[in-house]
């Protein structure tokens, strides 16, 4: 897959964080690691719904039961309603959609085991009940300003005990937060891939010694795949123009190439020089990029 | 359909193609193999996509059953793929596909209902059971600081003050008569409805949830303050029998705690249990590494203090409403006697089949 990342590493600019899990089945697959902003941004919307949630009830349950009475125990109530509505939201949903909560769903991320085994129940209930010990329970005693709470020097460890969860995530290597930690779990971005069509010519109308297709490697290839595969737009042929005129100078191609048949010249391009490649990779000289002299066959 | 069949070129509604018999064209191993795998991909692709949108129960009995076969087909053929192919955009598709096909199949199979069930029943309990050194632990903590606190402050009160903060005093100290604890604190008229359900709800933000939590908590520091914590509860748990034993109100005073306290104390006893697991396994890691460690074992603290947070409500309630309703000490030491066996049924489980 070496080669697949240096492509994606050019092609994406900044590539993402992967690690790799191996499925029971023993295939490794590597996964991206979400963003920081991902999860802020899918937990902010978590945190929408479950507020909404939470007023709607807590208001239905003091119309109807206990019109009248409001002070210390409104706020208290609206605090147990609130703990319990957020602990079934996510809980829940993580069971349900496999890893996904309505938040992780719109952005595109998901809890997975760390090691690629299933992602069990007593997991998911871990992970998320220590987000309120890590955040919840500590956040609503800070905000709850009623006078009987807990004194002053508890409320300071408490705001460290916040800070310092969230500090957390930055700086381990796999952004994992501590309920993560505990759960062996971690959240990865999905995004999904689309099979295009394979650009492979049947017909070849040039043709290219082995010679010439030794000057590249697969990362050239698959750079020059991203190519081919970019839709029509205003800059594209220019592109197509200079990459023509570089192969033809790198390979020694005498006969000029003509402007019509440049798309062409350059899709079986393609297809010889991943023939070749893969012929060769077949054999056991995998050639990477054209610094690499494994796949020279000379040496 | 049989896995061999999968692996098998097969021809299918929907596929490209045969290849035309081409002189002067090149054929391509990988080309080949894609041309005749695809459309079993798309058939993954298609049963994947359902089951994202809709659920698993979405699918038909025969797509069920074709999941997996089609999950290790697709599998497989990523092994060939990063062997034979160089097409990048082929690649990348088929490890997409087998990661989303991954989490289908591999996903977890209860719904919450079942979960919670399977938690109260098995979970909860086994972790406690297995737990159990490291709740001799937390007992002998707090008890030593019982111990210590009752000795400091049967002999001088002014203790009392010094180790149990003002606002949890509630106003009891050394100059409380007898008189005055016995009105104001154990026999103490029933506030109404409305003031129990007030403590009940405001369990989560009582101090003692908040010691529990704290206890759990801070196993990830070695367990070190663990146990101070649990000392320190002692401590003050001591200090409140003294200034009880001093008036000679301790047989009331204990069945005023008891109701509630059996649950509550061996809340923040399980909780401290689950901080000390926490610190022996990321201090002795044994052969796995620290982190790992924790990932095996951190799963069962947690259910210890989720377990724990419950028995907290629990307290709540009857603190907020038995112990009202129930005026009299021998009730009280009834209702206390009742949820301590009840508690040991439940967690060790003397009777029926263990885990």
């Amino acid at each position: 897959m070496s080669s697949v990342d240096a492509a994606t590493r050019v092609l994406r600019g900044r590539a993402r964080a992967t690690r790799e899990i191996v499925t029971p089945e023993g295939v490794t697959l590597s996964v991206e690691l979400a963003q920081h902003g991902e999860r802020a941004t899918a937990f902010m919307i978590d945190l929408f719904f479950w507020f909404c949630g939470s007023l709607l009830l807590f208001l239905t349950f003091m119309v109807l039961v206990v019109r009248g009475w409001v002070s210390i125990f409104a706020v208290s109530i609206l605090l147990f309603i609130s703990f319990i509505i957020r602990n079934f939201y996510f809980i829940h949903f993580e069971l349900a959609w496999r890893g996904m909560t309505p938040g992780k769903r719109i952005v595109g991320i998901r809890v997975i085991d760390r090691h690629g085994g299933p992602l069990l129940p007593s997991a998911i209930v871990a992970r998320n009940f220590t987000r309120e010990i890590e955040m919840f329970i500590p956040l609503g005693i800070l905000l709850s300003a009623s006078g009987a709470g807990p004194i002053p020097w508890e409320r300071l460890m408490l705001a460290i005990w916040l800070l310092s969860f969230v500090a957390l995530i930055f700086v381990n290597r796999d952004r994992m937060r501590a309920g993560d930690l505990i759960a062996g779990t971690i959240v990865i971005a999905l995004p999904r891939q689309r099979l295009l069509d394979d650009l492979v010519e049947r017909q070849a109308s040039f043709v290219f010694t082995d010679r010439q297709l030794r000057a590249y490697g697969a990362f050239e290839l698959q750079v020059l795949e991203d190519l081919l595969r970019r839709p029509d737009g205003p800059g594209v042929p220019l592109i197509l123009g200079e990459v023509c005129g570089k192969i033809c100078r790198k390979i020694d191609w005498r006969e000029p190439v003509a402007e019509a048949d440049r798309l062409r010249f350059l899709r079986d391009f393609y297809t010889a020089q991943r023939a070749f490649l893969e012929r060769e990779q077949l054999f056991g000289r995998k050639r990477a990029d054209k610094h690499d002299t494994a796949g020279d066959g000379r040496q | 359909m049989s896995v061999e069949a999968l692996h098998e070129p097969q021809p299918a509604p929907g596929a490209p193609p045969p290849a035309l018999p081409d002189s002067a064209g090149i054929t391509l191993k990988s080309s080949e193999f894609r041309r005749t795998r695809e459309a079993g991909w798309r058939d993954l692709e298609r049963l994947i996509d359902a089951a994202e949108k809709r659920g698993i129960r979405a699918l038909a009995p025969d797509d069920l059953q074709r999941l997996p076969l089609l999950y290790r087909a697709a599998l497989s053929s990523l092994s060939v793929a990063r062997a034979i192919a160089l097409d990048r955009n082929l690649l990348l598709y088929l490890e997409n596909l087998s990661l989303r096909a991954f989490f289908v199949v591999y996903g977890p199979r209860s719904s919450m209902l079942e979960g919670c069930a399977r938690f109260l029943r098995t979970d909860f309990p086994a972790a406690v059971r297995a737990a159990r050194l490291h709740l001799l632990l937390a007992v002998v903590a707090m008890a030593v600081g019982a111990a210590v606190g009752f000795a400091l402050t049967v002999r001088d009160e002014a203790w009392f003050s010094t180790l149990v903060p003002a606002p949890l005093a509630g106003g009891r100290g050394p100059e409380s008569t007898r008189a005055s604890l016995l009105a104001q604190e154990i026999f103490a008229p029933w506030p109404g409805f409305g003031v129990a359900l007030g403590i009940m709800a405001n369990f989560l933000f009582s101090h003692n949830t908040l010691v529990g939590i704290l206890t759990f908590s801070f196993g990830l520091a070695a367990g070190v303050p663990t146990i101070l914590l649990l000392a320190y509860q002692g401590l003050m748990i001591g200090a409140f029998v003294a200034l009880h034993y001093n008036r000679d109100l301790t047989v009331d005073f204990l069945g005023w705690t008891a109701i509630h306290g059996v649950t509550e104390i061996g809340a923040i006893l399980l909780c401290g249990a689950a901080g000390l697991v926490l610190a022996d396994k990321m201090l002795f890691p044994d052969r796995y590494s620290r982190v790992d460690s924790l990932a095996r074992h951190g799963r069962r603290a947690a259910e210890i203090a989720l377990g724990a947070v419950l028995m907290f409500f629990l307290a709540a309630i009857l603190e907020g409403v038995f112990r009202q309703l129930i005026n009299n000490t021998p009730g009280r030491f009834a209702v206390a006697a009742v949820t301590a066996i009840g508690w040991f049924i439940y967690f060790a489980r003397p009777f029926g089949r263990r885990r």
